[in-house]
């Protein structure tokens, strides 16, 4: 079905939206991205088993991201106490944000209209510059259209070796 | 930009020449001395003081329970431990704190760690991560010390060119 709204593409600011964490604190994307590359992925629920299969992934990946500097972002409708107990249960160590009133979800275009339950997030992936530019988005909607890790961390590389100045070893 | 970090010490008798300091209690109220930070280039680092990240000190801020935890003198415990990194990683895994720096002793040597709550009682500090590694005492303070800090983004466990974690940019 054929939309009006335009959803974030490659080399659009994403905008710097706030939301409240897992644990309710107001939190806002740029002071979580900070001056590092950055994962932002928006997710259905806990209750999606693809969901839970992409987020097996992403706790291997963090164990990279975490001497990276490189940050991590996860994004649901469901309510921060959810969000905490799913995040506890798959050992996850970013940050999750609610968007339970659907707004930045509205804003965005993403919600997922065939899921007339839940109204979820589109599942999508997008991989960030530090001033919330878009790399790349990956359309999860179907499972193979999530990035792998070694996808993510072409990306990574990518916005890396063009932030970071001293990506070529300086040499005397 | 502001500095990522102060210098901070815990001292017998109250320092004159501290950006911040306060009268340190036991939780059975005993006076045990005074924390004391010191602005970052403003003078030399005072003898035996450790670096802290500068969100977790506030002249203005409210009475705080403190969970500090030092490193023996004479002990020189890397950053890099593997300890260490997984106590913060336990740190990001757990409810946040109001405050929770790490004290740096030199560039690559960890001195410890100060965590926080504004709560009336110290009970959020029961499983500070770093008291598994460090001797550890719980200390209480009165309004004027202790600021207020968001949590760690995660997931890194690296430090950002020096600054105690969890300063978050270079």
């Amino acid at each position: 079905m054929a939309s009006n709204i335009h959803r974030p593409a490659p080399g659009d600011d994403l905008p710097d939206f706030e939301l409240p964490d897992h644990n309710g604190n107001c939190r806002r994307l740029s002071a979580l991205v900070g001056g590092d590359p950055a994962v932002l992925q928006f997710y259905r629920g806990f209750w999606c088993p693809k969901d839970r299969a992409q987020f097996r992934g992403l706790v291997k990946l963090q164990d990279q991201v975490e001497v990276a500097y490189t940050r991590m972002i996860s994004v649901s409708v469901d309510p921060p106490e959810v969000e905490a107990a799913f995040r506890a249960g798959i050992g996850a160590r970013w940050t999750f944000l609610s968007d339970a009133s659907r707004e930045l979800q509205a804003q965005l275009g993403l919600l997922e209209i065939t899921d007339t339950v839940h109204g979820p997030y589109v599942p999508t992936v997008f991989t960030l510059y530090p001033d919330l530019k878009i790399h790349s988005v990956y359309n999860g909607y179907w499972f193979w259209g999530r990035p792998t890790n070694a996808e993510l961390a072409t990306d990574l590389r990518a916005i890396t070796r063009a932030v970071r100045a001293d990506w070529e070893v300086p040499v005397r | 930009m502001t500095r990522p970090w102060h210098w901070f010490a815990f001292r017998p008798e109250p320092p004159t020449d501290a950006f911040a300091s306060a009268p340190a209690f036991r939780a059975d109220g005993t006076q045990l001395g005074f924390l004391a930070t010191w602005l970052v280039g403003s003078r030399r680092k005072p003898v035996g003081a450790l670096g802290i990240d500068a969100r977790a000190i506030d002249p203005r801020g409210d009475p705080a329970w403190i969970s500090l935890a030092l490193a023996p003198e004479r002990t020189r415990v890397p950053f890099d431990d593997p300890a260490v990194c997984q106590a913060m990683r336990m740190v990001l895994c757990g409810s946040p704190a109001d405050v929770m720096s790490t004290l740096v002793f030199d560039p690559s040597t960890i001195g410890g760690a100060f965590t926080a709550t504004h709560a009336p009682t110290p009970e959020g500090l029961a499983d500070d991560p770093f008291a598994r590694i460090f001797p550890h005492t719980l200390l209480r303070v009165h309004a004027g010390f202790v600021g207020m800090m968001p949590a760690p983004a995660g997931p890194g466990v690296q430090r950002y060119s020096g600054a105690p974690w969890p300063w978050d940019h270079f």
